[in-house]
Parts: C-alpha cells; structure tokens; sequence
C-alpha cells in the first residue's frame, strides 16, 4: 500500500469540511508511504469542487461530472473507484464516516478484496505496514489495526478527528473514462427533502443534544435550534426522545442511531443512559444541562450545570450570538 | 418468497467487558450475549413483509457466530423467524470485516435467498462494512439504509434515508438491503412464539459445508484503554442568566467560542 485515495462526499458540488480534513490526511500518510495523494470526486457539480480541491495539498483530482452517478445509488461510483484505485495501484482509500462513507467502502471491501478499518481517528506506519487506530465496542477500548495480505485498504475516518490544511503546489485534475459496467438497476426515483440545509449529525463541530427532560417536540426547534446554529452546530436528540416522535430517528445518537465526536456536545435533559453515552463519549468537551445533577450524564461531562434548560439556553444563545457581533 | 436476515450475537453493551492480552479477542465468557439490536430491526422487516405477503414467505436467520452461542438465536425465532442457520467453525474465529462478508456471502449461496436484510451496523465491531460486501460477493443490488420497504412485481421498493430525508429507490430482486431503525419497533415474542421456537430447527453449518475459504485482510496489533475524563465542573444555576453565564464562560476557557 503506496498510494492514498481520497473519496469526496459531497451534494451537487456542496462539501463539508470532512473532505479538506481527508485531503490533507491524504498527503501525509502519502508522504509517510512514499507515494501519492488522490482525491476522487463524481456526479453532478464535481468540476467545480475539483477546481475548490486544487489548493489543498493532492497530486491528482478525478473527476467525473456523469450524470448516472446521481441517477442510480452507489453502483456508478463504485465502478468509478475501482477504476481509478486499479490504475493508481495499491492504496489506501479514504472515506468519511458517514452513511455514504460506510456505503461505499462496505462495496469496495468486496470489489478490491481490502481490509477495513472504520470510524478511524489516526494513522500509523508500522514496518511500513499502514495501521489505524479507531474505538471499538462503543468506546470501550481503543484498537489499532494493521492491513495485512491485501493491496487496498479501505478507511472510514472520524470526521473532526483531522487537521484540514490548505496548500501544496496545485493537483492536477484528470477526466475519469466512463467504466465498462453492466446496465445499473438501483434507480433513485425521488428524493424528498425534510430537513433541508441541515448539517450532517455525524460531521457537525457541534452537536446540542436533547432528551425527555424538553418533554416535547417544540424545544427542539425553538430552543435547541437556535443555539446550535449560534454555535454552527447540529441539532441532536436521545432514543427516548426519538422514540416518543418528538424528532426523527436519523437525529438520534446512541446505540441503534448515531456515533459523533464533536468539539463541543451540549445534553440538554438527557439522563446518559450507556447507550446513549456510547454515541458520544468521544466529543471533544461535554456540557450537561440537567434539573438532576446525580444523573448519570454527570458522570461523563465536562461540566454539569444543575437547573433549569428553558430559562439557560435563551440567555446561552444571546451571549453567543452577541460575541460572534 | 425467501427472506434470509443475517444475524449477529454481540456482547451486551452495558455488562463489563473485557479483552484477552493473549488473544487479543473479548472475553465472551460469563458475559451476556444478545442480538446485535440493528439486527433486530432487520428482522421486524423481515416479519411484516412476511406478514403483508403471506403465502409461501419464509423468514430465515443467518449466523456467523461460535456453536456455544446458537441458543441466542431462539429469541429471534420466538419473535417470529421460521428457522435458523448457525455459520460455525474455528477457522472462523477473528475474522474480520472481508472473511464475514465472505463467508456470509458463500452461506448464502448454500442456502438460497430472495431478499437478504440485514441491520445497518454490528454494536461491537460497528465497522457497517458487512452489508454492502456480502452483496457484491452474490453480484447483487445493496439497498442500504431502508427505512419503509414493500415488494411489488418482484422488485422491492424503499424509502432510503439520507442526511436531509429520504429517496425512493427500487431494484430487481434477488437483493440485499439493509434497515434502519424507523422500520419499526421490534415486536416482542408471544408465549406462543417462545413455545414455537422450541421446535424450530437451528442447522449448523461449517466453513466446509459452504465452500469458504477465506483470509482476513486485517491484524489487531494492540488495544488501550480511552483517555480519561477529569471529574467534571458542576455548576448549580439559581437562574436562567447564571447558568448561561458559567455555560459560556466554560467555553470561552476552552475557545469554543
């Protein structure tokens, strides 16, 4: 494994900054390897994004702006990859942690007989072995495994676990050829938005969480809302608070939903029951809101501030709001 | 119609766990073992497709999982699956992430399917690597992330989350897909399902048996503990202002804001 290869998540050219921490990620484990550093980005608006991609440190950008990448699930991109993987030679392909992310390694594991390494939060290089270390059995324990026996290995990585540097001289950007494929049948008949221009959960800097203590729908909008998007963040929830309706289980975070790691997670009257502890053990900074302060959140916060949520957060936001200016 | 879910036992997530330096595996013994809980959301899929379609629909489980544990499976054969294959040999033992896909894959092949589901993500290994892999092994469509499914024609139907919502997309069956957990809650075994399960039958099948021959592409080199945690500041707020106030100033500390 000489080589790395980036591939870009993004919506008609729109990224996030997962991608910049990939692309940089990308160059200095392809230095540490000796080889270079790719990215791969496909469908609709991907010209562009290329061009965007060019002041961050990669040798070559893949493009191919086929209007089939789109149009059908996953399988163009797949052909894609391979394509570009089995010209590049043995590599590491980089992927976020995300459902696309997980989605299209999961298929390459198979199409390029690779090992996997998900969830991933740093690299290292051992006897010029590529190793990565990721937490396993809900952050129970920290593991480091190395690829052995294969020449992909294919990577989901943490998003805000790495840097994202701009610079480097400039990649050149290279036109893919349309792969040999057989006719695609997994067709995308309609996409209905019903959360439009949110965040990804898993990749937001900052998550402001909510749970039974809000006792229904409306706090999450009227009082979660707007500080997460004071603080450029997420809004997310807890199973019980999923499980009552009050937000869809895509927003839930824990055991059975979603695993994040932000810089700053906010519970706001969530107990912390284990599984909701395994889905965010791992933030950067944890404050509880809670009435109870011997709740079992406590235990695992960085601060704990005991009182009253619908009184704090108002005020929380105008402070914030009044020193961004 | 054959539906196979695969299935997987993992440790439950609130017992004490612990690793085996020499092996470098989790210590399984004395520790309860139940369904990987994603799995259970695949097989309430499963059940009421069952249920919708009637007539010659059969639910079949899948597992990859040491001889020892099979009996974990009754649960799910309570709750409502006709029957149940126990994919168990040494050679299986640590695999990874490409022999599970591998070896579900050639299992697969054995026993014959329609539609495979499977949950999103296993709640020890979490990789989410499964899926898609077992399905480019059998040259079929992986659907994943499914939150409604329904099969017309031969085709199966579904609305697929996404980050921002949902698309309807449709493939030919065979296929995999894999569930998310709006598919619903998974039911609880009736006494009579539990009485029922008794009698259902649970094969055991080898490596050998289904043709696998496979190495894993991955080698854990070590494990630690996670970083700890300071014991935590706690603030007792009298009211709204003083709370945001130490919530803010906490965060300008750590330049969060």
């Amino acid at each position: 494994m000489q080589h790395v290869i980036e591939v870009v998540e993004h919506r008609g050219g729109q990224t996030r900054k997962v991608t910049f921490e990939l692309a940089t990620q990308a160059r200095q484990l392809a230095d540490k390897l000796g080889g270079t550093a790719h990215a791969v980005v496909l469908g609709n608006g991907a010209a562009q994004l290329a061009e965007n991609l060019k002041t961050y440190p990669l040798d070559i950008v893949h493009v191919a702006e086929d209007p089939d990448v789109d149009l059908f699930l996953i399988d163009p991109t797949i052909d894609y990859v391979e394509s570009v993987a089995r010209a590049t030679g043995p590599s590491v392909i980089l992927l976020p942690n995300t459902m696309y992310g997980r989605d299209v390694a999961s298929r390459l594991v198979a199409r390029l007989d690779a090992g996997m390494a998900a969830d991933v939060t740093a690299f290292e290089i051992e006897s010029g072995r590529v190793a990565c270390v990721a937490p396993k059995l809900g952050g129970v324990t920290i593991t480091t495994c190395a690829f052995k026996d294969t020449e992909y290995g294919v990577v989901t990585a943490r998003p805000n676990a790495f840097p994202a540097q701009s610079g480097g001289k400039g990649a050149r950007v290279e036109q893919i050829a349309k792969p040999q494929s057989k006719p695609y049948v997994m067709r995308v008949e309609n996409e209905v938005e019903e959360a439009s221009g949110e965040l990804g959960l898993e990749e937001a800097p900052v998550v402001v969480s909510g749970g039974r203590g809000l006792g229904g729908p409306e706090p999450f909008a009227t009082l979660l809302k707007p500080l997460a998007d004071a603080l450029g963040g997420a809004v997310g929830a807890s199973r019980a608070a999923a499980d009552a309706g009050w937000v869809p289980y895509s927003l839930q975070i824990g055991q059975t939903g979603k695993t994040v790691s932000p810089n700053l997670y906010i519970a706001v009257g969530i107990s912390g029951a284990i599984q909701h502890k395994v889905g965010m053990r791992s933030a950067g900074t944890i404050v509880a809101i809670n009435k109870d302060a011997s709740a079992p959140i406590a235990e695992f916060s960085d601060l704990v501030v005991v009182g009253d949520a619908f009184s704090i957060i108002p005020e929380l936001t105008k402070l914030i709001e009044a020193e961004k200016g | 119609m054959k539906i196979v879910v695969t299935v997987k036992v993992v440790p439950d997530l609130t017992a004490p766990k612990s690793i085996d330096p020499a092996t470098k595996r989790l210590v399984r013994t004395g520790m309860e073992s139940q369904l990987n809980p994603y799995d259970e959301y695949a097989l309430e899929a499963a059940l009421q497709l069952k249920e919708r379609l009637g007539g010659d629909t059969t639910v079949t489980l899948l597992s990859m999982i040491p001889e020892t544990s099979k009996e974990t499976l009754r649960k799910a054969l309570a709750m409502g699956a006709d029957e149940a294959v126990v994919l168990s040999d040494n050679a299986l033992v640590g695999a990874d992430v490409s022999v599970t896909a591998r070896s579900l894959a050639a299992a697969l092949k054995k026993i014959g399917y329609d539609l495979v589901i499977c949950g999103g993500l296993s709640d020890d290994g979490s990789t989410g690597g499964v899926p898609g892999a077992i399905a480019e092994h059998l040259g079929v469509p992986a659907l994943t992330n499914a939150r409604h499914l329904e099969i017309e024609s031969n085709a199966v139907k579904a609305q697929r989350e996404t980050d921002t919502g949902y698309q309807v997309v449709s493939c030919p069956l065979p296929a995999l897909v894999s569930v998310t957990m709006a598919v619903g809650e998974p039911r609880y075994a009736s006494l009579k399902g539990i009485m029922g399960a008794k009698k259902k039958t649970l094969a055991v099948l080898s490596a050998a048996d289904a043709g696998i021959d496979a190495k894993p592409k991955t080698e854990l080199l070590r494990f630690a503990p996670p970083p700890a945690r300071v014991k935590a500041r706690v603030v007792e707020a009298a009211d709204g202002p003083s709370g945001a106030r130490a919530i803010f100033d906490f965060l300008r500390e750590r330049k969060l804001v």
